[in-house]
C-alpha cells in the first residue's frame, strides 16, 4: 500500500515541479537567463487566481484564465524592465552581464514579494480544485483535483515539444539557444525570438503558479524555495536541456516523497540538496545538459 | 596609481575615521547600535567584493562562510566558557577551513555552477542547524553568555575599529600584486593562466581571505547581538544583503561595498516608518542604481583607471 | 573642481555623506520629551496574527483616552513592524527605546522574536511583554534569571498550558462524551515552541485517557502533507492532535481535499483568525483549535463588545493576540498608574501585582518562585483560553462549558471522532 502510495504521490508533485522547471530552463538555455524572479512570477499568478476566484463572479475558472494572465504579465514585466535593460547596456561589460542580470532579478523578485506581502498579508492561499473529489488510483485514495494536475502537466509539457520541435517558431528557438549569433547572422530577429521565449515561460510559470495553489497552497513565504528548487531541479537535469529538466523533477520529486514516507518528514529536502552537491561536483553539466 | 588620488583616499579615509570615532559623543545608543551592525556588513560586503570584484566569482552564500563564524563561536562559546577572543579565533578558523573545503572543489566549476555550490552550502548549513536543534537551537537560535560589551558606545568603537583594519588590510591586498593578479584572474582567467600565473592558487587565496575575514565579522556580530539564530545569521536575505550592498556600492573597489553595504544598512533603518514597505523601497532604490549607474555609487570614482 | 576625473571628490562626497547621515539621526532623534505616555508596538504587518497586534493597540489606546488617559496623560501607541525578523524586531526595540522614549512595549507572537527581544529589554530596563508567543524558555528564563530579566512579561500562555488546555478539552468533550475518542496521534510543526507542547501532550493526553500512538513532527517548511497524513490514516487513531503555526493553511486544505477521514483538533494559530476560512475555501470545516477568544462568547463582560468593535473598525475578527494585546497595553496602562509615573523597576512591580478582568480572562502573572515566572497564570476564573470549531464559515466555542454556544459537530467525510 505504501509502495502505490508513494508512486502515485510522487508523480503528482514531480510533475508539477516539471511544469515549473522546464520554463525556468527554457529561458536560461534560449536567452541565457538566470530569472530569479521566477517564484515571484509564480506567487503573482497563484495570489491573482485565488483573489479573482473568491471575490469576484469569475469564480474558479475564470480565475485560474486571470492568474495565468497575471503571470503572464509579470514574465513579461520582468523581461522588459530588468532583464532587456541590463542585457542592451552600454555600461556593463559583456562579462558582467549575466550576474547583472541574477542580481536584477533578484532585487524584483524581492520587490514583488514583499509588494505582494504588503497587498495580500503572507497567508498562504489556495485556489479551490477545478474538480473536486476523490478517486481510487490503483487503491489509492487521490483526489481529482491532483490526477487533473498531473495530466494537465504533461498535456501542456507535450504542447510545448510540439512547439519547439515541429514548429518553425519554435525552431528558430532551438537554433537560438544553441547559437545565437549564427541566427543573426541568417538574418533573424533576436528580439522577437526572446519576446517569444518570454511569453511561453509567462504561460507557463502563470500554469504553474494556478496549479501548485490549488493542490498545496501558496504564500509568499514560498517564493524564495520555489525559485530555488527550480534552479536546483534545471542544474541537477542540465541547464538549458527540458528532457533533463524534466528527468531530474522526477528524481528529486521521489526522491522528496521516498524521505517523507520511509525517513522522516521532517529530513525531506536534505537527499535532494545531497544529490545536488553531489551531482554539481562530479558531473557539473547535469544529467543531460550541453552548455 | 596616481600618487595624488592615492594621498586624496589617504586623507579621506583619516578625516572619516575621526568623523566616525567622536560620533558616540552625541548620537543614541540606537543609532550607534545601527550604525555597529552596518560596520560589521561592511566587512561582509568588502569580502564578498574580494571574491567577486577581484577574482570574478560569484558567491550566492556568504552567510555560509559567516554562519559557520558565528555559530562556532557561539556553540564554544556555550560548551566551554573559553575567553571571547578564543571563541572568534575559533569561529575565524571554523569559515577558513570550511571556505577551502568548499572552494577547492568549488572552484573547478564555471559561472553559474559555482554561484550554485555557495547557494547549496548555505542551505545545507541551515538544514544541519534546524535538524540539529538541540545545540544550536535550530530556527530560534541561542543566546551566548558572553557579550563584547554592554555599552554600546564601547561596541561601536569595537566594530569601527575591526571595519577600519579589515578596509586597510583587504583595499591594500586588492592594490597589491596579488591584487592584480587576481583581477586578471576575474576577468579572463585564460589570459591570466597563459602568462603564467596560477589562477586557481590565487583563487583559493582570494577565498580563504574572504573567509577568514566573514568567519572573524560573524563572530563578533554574534558577541555583540549576544544571539546567533538561522533568520539573523544564515539566511538566503542576509546573503542578499550583502551582495546588494556590494553592487550598490560599486564592485572591484572593496570600498565601495563597504559604502554601499553601510548606506543600505542605515537606510532600511531610515526608512522605517514606512513600515512594512521599507524594504519593497530599499530593493526598488537598489535595482534603480544597477540599472542606471552599474557602477555603483562609488564604483566610477574609485575604480582604478583601465587604460586612460 | 567640475571634472569628473578630479580625485578630491572622493574625500567630500564621503564627508558629506557622513555628515548627512548623522544630521539625519539627530534630526529624527531632536523630539524633546513629550506629554504624552507613550507604549511602544512591534507587530508583524505581513503576517495575519501580527498585524492583529497592532490594530487592537490602537482600539486599546484611544478607549483609554477616551477614558481621561493615565495619570492626566494622553497615552499614545508607536508603532513598529518587524517584519518577522528577530533582528528587525531588535532594532524597532532599540528605537523605541532610545529614540522614541517609550516607557513599554508590547511585541510579537513569534517566539523567535521574543526570545531576541529578552536581553535587551534587560539591557535597556525596559518593561515589554509578548501577547503571543509560546515558548517557554521566555519565563523560564525569567525564574532563573530574575534580576536582570524581570522586565519580561509572558501575555499569553505558555506552550505547557496551550497543551495542558487542550488535554482538558479532549478529556471533557470527546473521552467522556458520545464520541469515545480513545486514541490519537500527535502533528506538529518542528519548532522550538512545539517542543514544550509535545512534551506536555505526551504527558497529559494519557492522563486525559486518550492514548497516543505515534508523534510526528515535520518540517516547517513543509508544502506537501499527503505523505503525513497517510502515515497518520495508516495508524487509525481517533483523532489527530496537532500543534501548528507557522503552517495552516496548506494543511488544513490538503486534509480537506484528500478527505481524511479523521478529524483535526489542538493548537492551528492561522485558523484562529477569521480570514482562514476564505484562504482555505472552506476546507476548514471541523477543525477544531484552541484560540484566546471566538466571536460571540462572553468570555468576560468585555469580550464581545471588544470583538464586535474591531470587527467594525477592521473588517475581520481579531486574531488571538488581538485579544492579548488589547488587554495588555490596559494592564501596562494601569501599572503605569499604581507605579504613579514612568519608573522601569516601579512599572514592573506594579505588573507583577495585576489583576485585570480583560477580554480572555482575568489576568494574573505567575511570580518569582513559579517555574514560569512572569507568565500569565492558567485555571479556571483565570485564562484558560477557549476551544472552538469551524462549522459553515462561523467559529463556534465548544469548550468551557460554561461559554460554549454550539456543539461539536464534524463534516460527514469524517468517520472519526463520531
Amino acid at each position: 500500500m505504501t509502495t502505490l502510495q508513494i508512486l502515485v504521490d510522487g508523480f503528482a508533485i514531480s510533475s508539477l515541479y516539471a511544469l515549473a522547471a522546464v520554463g525556468f530552463t527554457l529561458i536560461f538555455g534560449v536567452s541565457g537567463v538566470l530569472n530569479l524572479a521566477h517564484g515571484g512570477i509564480m506567487l503573482v499568478a497563484a495570489l491573482v487566481g485565488w483573489w479573482v476566484a473568491g471575490e469576484t463572479p469569475l469564480g474558479t475558472y475564470g480565475g485560474t484564465l486571470v492568474g495565468i494572465l497575471a503571470g503572464l504579465l509579470t514574465a513579461y514585466l520582468t523581461y522588459f524592465l530588468v532583464v532587456r535593460p541590463i542585457q542592451r547596456s552600454k555600461a556593463i561589460a559583456q562579462e558582467e552581464k549575466e550576474i547583472f542580470v541574477l542580481t536584477g532579478t533578484l532585487l524584483w523578485g524581492i520587490m514583488i514579494q514583499t509588494g505582494m506581502a504588503y497587498v495580500f498579508s503572507d497567508n498562504p492561499v489556495t485556489m479551490r480544485p477545478l474538480i473536486p473529489g476523490v478517486i481510487a488510483v490503483m487503491g489509492v485514495r487521490t483526489p481529482i483535483n491532483e490526477v487533473m494536475i498531473a495530466v494537465l502537466c504533461w498535456v501542456i509539457i507535450g504542447l510545448l515539444w510540439l512547439l519547439i520541435n515541429r514548429t518553425p517558431a519554435g525552431k528558430q528557438m532551438l537554433a537560438a539557444s544553441i547559437n545565437p549569433r549564427g541566427l543573426t547572422l541568417l538574418g533573424f530577429e533576436l528580439s522577437q525570438i526572446y519576446f517569444r521565449v518570454w511569453t511561453i515561460y509567462g504561460v507557463l510559470a502563470g500554469v504553474a503558479g494556478v496549479l501548485l495553489a490549488s493542490f498545496l497552497g501558496v504564500g509568499t513565504a514560498n517564493a524564495g524555495q520555489l525559485t530555488a528548487s527550480a534552479f536546483s531541479i534545471v542544474v541537477l537535469g542540465g541547464l538549458g536541456s527540458v528532457s533533463g529538466s524534466l528527468i531530474a523533477a522526477y528524481v528529486v520529486g521521489y526522491l522528496e516523497t521516498l524521505t517523507a514516507y520511509l525517513i522522516a518528514p521532517t529530513l525531506r529536502p536534505i537527499p535532494a540538496l545531497i544529490l545536488l552537491v553531489l551531482v554539481v561536483y562530479l558531473r557539473p553539466q547535469g544529467l543531460l545538459g550541453r552548455r | 596609481m596616481t600618487r595624488a588620488f592615492n594621498r586624496r583616499l589617504l586623507f579621506a579615509g583619516v578625516v572619516f575615521v575621526l568623523v566616525a570615532t567622536v560620533l558616540p559623543l552625541w548620537l543614541s545608543a540606537y543609532v550607534l547600535g545601527v550604525l555597529t551592525t552596518a560596520y560589521y556588513f561592511g566587512v561582509f560586503s568588502m569580502s564578498w567584493d574580494l571574491l567577486f570584484g577581484f577574482a570574478g566569482e560569484v558567491n550566492f552564500g556568504p552567510t555560509f562562510l559567516i554562519g559557520l563564524g558565528a555559530y562556532t563561536a557561539a556553540l564554544l562559546d556555550n560548551a566551554y566558557h573559553p575567553p571571547v577572543v578564543i571563541c572568534i579565533a575559533a569561529g575565524a578558523l571554523a569559515a577558513l577551513v570550511g571556505g577551502v573545503l568548499l572552494a577547492l572543489p568549488a572552484l573547478r566549476l564555471r559561472g553559474p555552477y559555482f554561484g550554485l555550490v555557495t547557494l547549496v552550502a548555505v542551505l545545507l548549513l541551515q538544514n544541519a542547524i534546524v535538524i540539529f536543534a538541540r545545540f544550536t537551537g535550530g530556527e530560534i537560535g541561542m543566546t551566548v553568555p558572553d557579550v563584547l560589551s554592554v555599552d554600546p558606545k564601547l561596541n561601536y568603537w569595537y566594530a569601527l575599529a575591526f571595519f577600519v583594519v579589515s578596509a586597510i588590510l583587504l583595499y591594500g591586498l586588492s592594490r597589491s600584486a596579488v591584487g592584480l593578479i587576481l583581477q586578471a584572474s576575474g576577468q579572463d582567467a585564460v589570459e591570466a593562466q597563459a602568462l603564467g600565473f596560477n589562477v586557481t592558487k590565487h583563487k583559493l587565496a582570494a577565498f580563504s581571505v574572504s573567509a577568514l575575514f566573514s568567519g572573524v565579522a560573524g563572530a563578533m556580530l554574534v558577541f555583540y547581538m549576544g544571539a546567533a539564530s538561522v533568520g539573523t545569521i544564515i539566511d538566503i536575505g542576509i546573503g542578499v544583503q550583502i551582495i546588494i550592498g556590494a553592487v550598490l556600492g560599486g564592485r572591484r573597489t572593496i570600498l565601495g561595498p563597504a559604502i554601499g553595504a553601510i548606506f543600505l544598512v542605515v537606510g532600511t533603518e531610515l526608512l522605517r516608518p514606512l513600515g512594512q514597505l521599507n524594504t519593497f523601497v530599499i530593493a526598488g532604490i537598489a535595482l534603480a542604481v544597477i540599472l542606471f549607474f552599474p557602477d555603483g555609487l562609488l564604483g566610477h570614482v574609485l575604480r582604478p583607471r583601465e587604460n586612460t | 573642481m567640475a571634472d569628473s576625473n578630479d580625485p578630491v571628490r572622493p574625500a567630500h562626497r564621503i564627508l558629506a555623506s557622513a555628515a548627512v547621515l548623522a544630521l539625519s539621526f539627530s534630526i529624527v532623534g531632536a523630539a524633546p520629551a513629550a506629554e504624552p505616555i507613550k507604549i511602544g508596538v512591534i507587530g508583524e504587518e505581513s503576517a495575519v496574527a501580527g498585524a492583529s497586534i497592532t490594530k487592537a493597540a490602537q482600539m486599546a489606546q484611544d478607549d483609554i483616552n477616551a477614558h481621561g488617559g493615565v495619570l492626566g496623560r494622553q497615552v499614545e501607541v508607536v508603532i513598529y513592524d518587524d517584519h518577522s525578523s528577530a533582528a528587525d524586531a531588535v532594532r524597532a526595540f532599540q528605537r523605541a527605546v532610545s529614540e522614541d522614549k517609550v516607557s513599554a512595549v508590547v511585541a510579537s507572537y513569534i517566539s523567535e522574536v521574543a526570545l531576541a527581544i529578552e536581553p535587551w529589554a534587560a539591557r535597556l530596563h525596559t518593561p515589554w511583554i509578548t501577547p503571543g508567543a509560546a515558548s517557554t524558555d521566555i519565563s523560564k528564563a525569567v525564574h532563573d534569571n530574575y534580576a536582570t530579566n524581570k522586565y519580561t512579561f509572558h501575555g499569553w500562555l505558555t506552550s505547557a498550558f496551550i497543551a495542558q488546555s487542550i488535554c482538558d478539552f479532549e478529556h471533557d468533550m470527546l473521552v467522556t462524551s458520545s464520541f469515545k475518542v480513545k486514541s490519537t496521534v500527535v502533528m506538529s510543526e518542528d519548532a522550538a515552541w512545539t517542543k514544550p507542547l509535545d512534551e506536555r501532550f505526551l504527558d497529559c493526553l494519557p492522563k486525559a485517557g486518550v492514548k497516543v500512538l505515534d508523534h510526528i513532527r515535520f518540517n516547517p517548511d513543509t508544502t506537501d502533507f499527503t505523505p503525513i497524513f497517510n502515515k497518520i490514516e495508516g495508524e487509525k487513531p481517533d483523532v489527530i492532535t496537532t500543534g501548528i503555526s507557522h503552517v495552516g493553511v496548506q494543511p488544513t486544505v490538503q486534509w480537506h481535499d484528500q478527505r481524511v477521514p479523521i478529524g483535526m483538533v489542538g493548537q492551528s494559530s492561522q485558523a484562529t483568525t477569521s480570514t482562514f476560512w476564505k484562504d482555505t475555501n472552506g476546507a476548514a470545516e471541523g477543525v477544531i483549535t484552541a484560540s484566546a477568544a471566538a466571536p460571540g462568547v462572553a468570555l468576560t463582560p468585555t469580550t464581545v463588545a471588544f470583538t464586535e468593535a474591531y470587527q467594525k473598525r477592521f473588517g475581520a475578527s481579531p486574531a488571538y493576540d488581538g485579544y492579548t494585546t488589547y488587554d495588555e497595553i490596559h494592564v501596562i496602562a494601569n501599572a503605569i498608574k499604581a507605579a504613579g509615573g514612568t519608573d522601569p523597576d516601579k512599572i514592573v512591580d506594579a505588573m507583577e501585582k495585576t489583576h485585570y478582568t480583560g477580554t480572555v480572562g482575568t489576568i494574573e502573572f505567575y511570580g518569582k518562585d513559579d517555574l514560569y515566572t512572569h507568565a500569565i497564570k492558567y485555571g479556571q476564573g483565570l485564562v484558560t483560553g477557549v476551544v472552538l470549531q469551524w462549522q459553515s464559515g462561523k467559529q463556534v466555542t465548544v469548550w468551557p462549558r460554561d461559554k460554549a454556544n454550539g456543539k461539536i459537530a464534524f463534516p460527514a467525510t469524517i468517520t472519526s471522532p463520531k
